[in-house]
């Protein structure tokens, strides 16, 4: 049985809230049928920003039919939020803990989001006017559930592309360039009390 | 909490070193002696499929130059 609850998504121009569904643990079909109902619209939008001499997205290759094999493996988890029958943002997860690298949490569990990605719909630099607003907000409470969920007391970390680093700023301490990294980006990490401060603040 | 997905309890039957190895890993890593097991099974469940795969696991030592692959993988 799929394990889901609900949740609100916002809509521009007004503060009308719509619900939505958070769905726990995504199957390789599900993500198949993401693919499919994202990669026409992801590729007029990348078709229009290329005419018009606009940025990419860093992500925009991104393709979930090929991630779905990973979910053969206990180590990886995706959850997403499903509204008005679409998938409107994935998240995949390792559920093997990575140690913390704040120095208020070094050594101690954490949640690791391998990867989180709004539906092409939903992104400013692909469709101008979201469709939907607080996607990202979602997932990242979602990781925050689980991660408390495996005892991991809701730490969670990521590496950020650098056209995210803003976002995740916003409630993650950014610790810098990972060399380790194979891409060499920043990476991030909430703390417990930043999780604390985020629950407040939502 | 929320995520539903169905859990099985079990019995674990462990040696007083095993047993002893479990506490330690779980103070070690501040995490319950249950999250110690399932973090162990999704390592080896990893591990293994990469490892059946052709792929190979190392250990490396930088200070001393030492590499030595891990075999004991069943």
């Amino acid at each position: 049985m799929t394990s889901r609850r609900s949740c609100r998504l916002k809509v521009p121009d007004g503060n009308d809230l719509v619900e939505a569904e958070l769905v726990y643990e995504l199957s390789k079909d599900d993500l198949v049928q993401a693919h499919l109902d994202w990669a026409p619209v992801r590729l007029e939008a990348l078709r229009r920003l290329h005419e018009s001499h606009r940025p990419w997205p860093e992500h925009w290759h991104w393709d979930w039919s090929k991630k779905a094999q990973m979910l053969d493996l206990l180590a990886y988890r995706c959850m997403g939020i499903e509204c008005e029958g679409h998938f409107q943002g994935l998240m995949m997860v390792s559920t093997l803990a990575v140690k913390g690298r704040l120095a208020s949490q070094l050594g101690k569990p954490v949640l690791y989001i391998e990867f989180l990605e709004n539906a092409p719909w939903n992104l400013r630099s692909l469709a101008g006017k979201p469709q939907f607003i607080g996607v990202g907000i979602r997932l990242l409470e979602a990781a925050i559930e689980f991660s408390d969920n495996e005892g991991f007391g809701g730490r969670i970390g990521l590496h950020s592309l650098p056209q995210s680093e803003n976002y995740y700023r916003k409630y993650m301490t950014d610790l810098g360039l990972d060399a380790k990294q194979s891409q060499g980006l920043r990476y991030f990490e909430m703390s417990t009390e930043q999780v604390l401060h985020f629950i407040e603040r939502r | 909490m929320p995520d539903q997905s169905i859990r099985r309890t079990m019995t674990l039957n462990l040696t007083d070193a095993e047993m002893r190895a479990l506490e330690s890993l779980s103070i070690q890593k501040d995490l319950s002696k249950t999250a110690v097991i399932r973090q162990a099974l999704r390592l080896y469940q990893l591990v293994d499929r990469r490892l059946s795969n052709g792929e190979k696991l190392f250990f490396e030592d930088k200070a001393k130059r030492e590499k030595a692959e891990l075999m004991v993988m069943i």
